[in-house]
């Protein structure tokens, strides 16, 4: 069953009254907002207000109790996230990263990349353990791209290395990369400015950008760093205690009243 | 009627001399963070030193017993000082082998002292059995159901409510935090292997008389002693106890009600099964992680 | 033009084994006693067994203690059906492979439920069940009499030597490293790398765990069943002894010995476990012939591999060549 008449043409993911609740505790509450093409969305709130929730309800790590995530995938339908399991997901379209950067250590960066392209491999198992033509064409084109890729983020040089014992800086980017392999519509970064210097942050804000543009995407931001979320961002959604507070432009927000209350401090911080 | 009560009474010391083990398995696994899969081995190597004082050196039983039980309090020490306690930096599985290797030198040291001829132990009662409504108990019977429990209480007790009891415990939670905390891990570590050793030779000594004291004398015990930590829960100290009770007495009632030859079989069947509806045991809790 | 030769992995497999068959040659000019080619052949039987291990330890994190239960079942169901029932070596290995096959991916199925340590000892209550079963059933098994079995026959008429047979194992390993490698190497090793490395980042990068555990037991119970037919055809007899705990634990310590995730480790590894006590021990003066020497020293020889060289022994290479280089480089 298409949805296609429930989001509007140029909206890539609708999230609507999103709620779901840990043992009495109401972690997300009712929460909607909207997302759409070649947009980078800021989802901001203090500690605790919930936006890791949301975000590991929308990439169905988490089943919410309740509302409807529309996404319209790669083929241009749109369904219903919360009828997909975690792993089919980013066959959709949409990916994301981790806080941790969660990589494989022993892995190299380039075979962590290659992860993300993992259904991208077409050929059966029995053609991958005797080394068909094939897959062997297939491994190698997909390699190409990732290593395309590396480049792209400037840490090709790399590419050979295992992945642990690489300065913290270099993982964020290799999991970036690892996103892109996809092609997503949708790439949701998860405190991608933790742990980054403020040269680093800029240098991020840029980066998202430039993956913007290049891969018409939708990039969902959630993140704690004012500075990165006030530049880098077209929209920003600022949720509290699980609950919407407000939707604008960045400018807009950071002339409400209410998000100022929550956690931007006092009028007299603001300049 | 009375089988059954047989029966029971029978499973209530099979049950007691898996509980010893399990014990001494659960008590290593919390404080140390390991499965000792030598844990019978040790067990069997100390109980050839009970039965060499007391055969060889004719030693009476209860002195031949303390002296296994010393034995097992330095075995414990030596494995830990030796090699447990440089095992931070090791992976979790990498540390169940270390135990292989346990394994490995126990059953070459036994042989070395004690030659490869296989002995015998005694029951520490040897005649008489009393009578419960039909049912014919031995009195060493009655003795390894009473010990064992004896052992258990008194351990708990030690657990629950004296300073060292807390301090394995706390151990037991979180190793870091308790160092933190100022309590002295490593000697509570050193502990766990005595007492977990002294348990293996106690279950040993009990499982003896059924068989003969050979290489071999530990392995039956050795996995229902794993399997009852399974079906209890490795999260708790009680609850592998209370699974090797349930195999004792479900595995004896089993091969008398059912089958003979697989009741066995059956049991651990039934455990599998139970165990896919209840995957952290009978009192197991689940950890939650967060992504 | 012959360096690069050398460099690339399929010929330094057929090198390998290639020089492994030269065994029965070496036996045959009296170089080396005949003992050995049993021994070395047992090596080659558990490295197999160990290579599926490893697919599953290794490279997708789960445990297994199950593995001498799975080689059991395998070696008994092909000796029956050869002994008892006629058939080929070729049908005999087909069903040897598929009862345990069935209870592997049995497994794999709850594995998603059951983790860690729990699922470990669950492996340990299959193989201690099938392990029950091989003394119960004495239609198929011959209880504690043991059951025999003879060389393999090929394609219903080449009778199999002990020697010959020695070059089928051979063979055999060669096969199996190559596959591996080959699956490793790809889409299949990443995507059990990321199961095990991070379970989130694999999910959210597109890979259905409960299908890749399927498959990593799959290929492992696969591979040990493979041993297990080829034990009962090499050694030609086995008893229900034979399959212990004991059995699993040993195999699980040779691929941590000589390196997990890697195929050369795993064969060293289970040289050092399976066939060194035999080979050096055994011979080394008055220590020889003392009880039990042979165990000791390999339990000390693990306890000190994992303490000091927890990535494997298969690494001393590198570490040596290090050593040079930094002697080179200071002159």
């Amino acid at each position: 069953m298409s949805h296609q008449a429930i989001i509007a043409d140029d909206i890539v993911l609708k999230i609507e009254e999103l709620s779901i609740a840990f043992g009495g505790l109401k972690a997300v509450d009712n929460l909607s907002f909207q997302i759409r093409e070649k947009e980078v969305f800021g989802l901001i709130g203090p500690n605790g207000a919930g936006k890791t929730t949301a975000f590991n309800c929308i990439t169905q790590f988490y089943k919410p109790n309740h509302g409807k995530i529309y996404f319209r995938d790669k083929n241009n339908n749109v369904t219903n996230l919360i009828d997909h399991p975690v792993h089919e997901v980013i066959k959709l379209g949409l990916v994301r990263t981790f806080q941790n950067v969660e990589l494989i250590r022993e892995l190299s960066i380039l075979d962590n990349v290659l992860i993300g392209a993992h259904i991208d491999f077409k050929s059966s198992l029995f053609s991958q353990a005797l080394k068909l033509p094939k897959a062997v064409k297939e491994e190698k084109d997909l390699r190409d791209e990732a290593i395309e890729v590396l480049r792209f983020l400037g840490i090709e040089n790399r590419k050979d290395l295992p992945a642990g014992g690489q300065p913290y800086g270099i993982l964020k980017k290799v999991e970036l990369a690892r996103t892109l392999m996809c092609r997503p519509k949708l790439i949701i970064l998860d405190e991608p400015a933790a742990g980054l210097n403020d040269v680093e942050t800029v240098q991020l804000a840029q980066t998202i950008r430039t993956i913007r543009d290049r891969y018409n995407c939708s990039i969902l931001l959630v993140e704690h760093d004012m500075r990165l979320v006030m530049d880098v961002c077209d929209q920003i959604c600022a949720i509290s205690f699980g609950k919407f507070l407000a939707v604008g432009t960045p400018k807009e927000i950071r002339k409400n009243k209410d998000v100022q209350t929550a956690y931007l401090g006092t009028e007299d911080d603001e300049t | 009627m009375s089988t059954l009560l047989q029966l029971v009474l029978r499973s209530l010391e099979t049950g007691g001399i898996y509980s010893l083990a399990a014990l001494g398995i659960i008590i290593i696994y919390r404080t140390s963070n390991m499965t000792n899969f030598a844990q019978g081995t040790i067990g069997m190597f100390n109980a050839f030193v009970v039965t060499f004082l007391f055969t060889v050196s004719g030693l009476p039983f209860w002195l031949s017993v303390i002296g296994g039980m010393i034995s097992a309090v330095c075995t414990g020490f030596l494995v830990d000082f030796v090699i447990i306690r440089h095992t931070k930096k090791v992976t979790p599985v990498a540390k169940q082998i270390i135990t292989l290797g346990l394994i490995m030198i126990f059953l070459g040291i036994t042989p070395f002292f004690f030659g490869v001829e296989p002995l015998n132990l005694p029951q520490f009662i040897k005649t008489g059995s009393y009578n419960l409504g039909g049912a014919s108990i031995s009195y060493n019977g009655i003795f390894n159901i009473l010990f064992g429990l004896g052992v258990m209480l008194a351990l708990f007790y030690v657990l629950q409510k004296t300073k060292w009891g807390l301090a394995v415990r706390t151990t037991a939670s979180n190793e870091f935090t308790a160092r933190l905390m100022g309590v002295p891990t490593k000697t509570v570590t050193m502990g766990a292997w005595a007492i977990a050793a002294v348990l293996g030779v106690l279950s040993g000594v009990m499982v003896a008389p059924f068989t003969s004291v050979t290489l071999n004398l530990m392995d039956g015990v050795q996995i229902n002693a794993l399997i009852a930590c399974v079906l209890g829960g490795f999260q708790t100290f009680y609850g592998p106890v209370i699974g090797a009770y349930i195999i004792g007495i479900a595995k004896n009632l089993l091969v008398y009600y059912v089958s003979s030859v697989w009741g066995e079989q059956l049991l651990y069947v039934g455990i599998l099964i139970f165990i896919v509806f209840r995957p952290h045991g009978l009192i197991g809790k689940k950890v939650i992680k967060k992504v | 033009m012959n360096k690069k030769l050398l460099k690339n992995p399929y010929i330094q497999f057929v090198l390998f084994g290639v020089v492994l068959s030269l065994l029965p040659l070496l036996v045959l000019f009296g170089i080396l006693p005949s003992s050995y080619i049993t021994l070395i052949g047992g090596v080659i039987i558990y490295s197999i067994s160990a290579l599926g291990l490893n697919l599953l330890l290794g490279y997708s994190g789960l445990i297994s203690l199950g593995t001498a239960g799975f080689m059991g079942t395998a070696a008994y169901i092909s000796a029956y059906f050869t002994v008892n029932l006629h058939m080929p070596f070729e049908i005999a290995l087909l069903a040897g492979l598929i009862v345990p096959l069935i209870i592997g991916v049995l497994v794999g199925l709850v594995s998603l439920r059951i983790e860690g340590l729990y699922l470990a000892i669950a492996t340990l209550c299959v193989s201690e069940i099938l392990r029950k079963t091989f003394e119960e059933l004495s239609f198929l098994t011959n209880g504690f009499s043991g059951k025999t079995a003879s060389y393999p026959k090929l394609l219903g008429f080449i009778n199999l030597t002990r020697d010959t047979s020695y070059v089928l194992l051979v063979v055999f390993l060669v096969l199996v490293m190559i596959l591996i490698y080959n699956l490793v190497n790809g889409q299949l090793g990443r995507a059990l790398n990321a199961m095990r490395g991070s379970e989130a980042a694999a999910q959210a990068m597109g890979v259905f765990l409960l299908k890749y555990r399927l498959i990593a037991f799959a290929l492992a119970t696969g591979l040990a069943s493979l041993s297990g037919v080829l034990y009962v055809h090499f050694i030609r007899f086995t008893y229900p002894t034979t399959w212990t705990m004991g059995m699993s634990l040993n195999i699980l310590a040779a691929i941590i010995i000589g390196g997990v995730r890697n195929i050369y480790g795993t064969i060293l590894g289970c040289f050092i476990v399976f066939a060194v006590p035999d080979l050096f021990l055994k011979q080394i003066p008055y220590f020889g012939t003392m009880n039990g020497f042979a165990y000791i020293f390999n339990g000390v020889l693990i306890i000190l591999v994992i303490m000091f060289y927890p990535h494997g022994l298969i690494y001393i290479g590198n570490d040596i060549k290090r050593l040079f280089n930094k002697k080179k480089g200071k002159v």
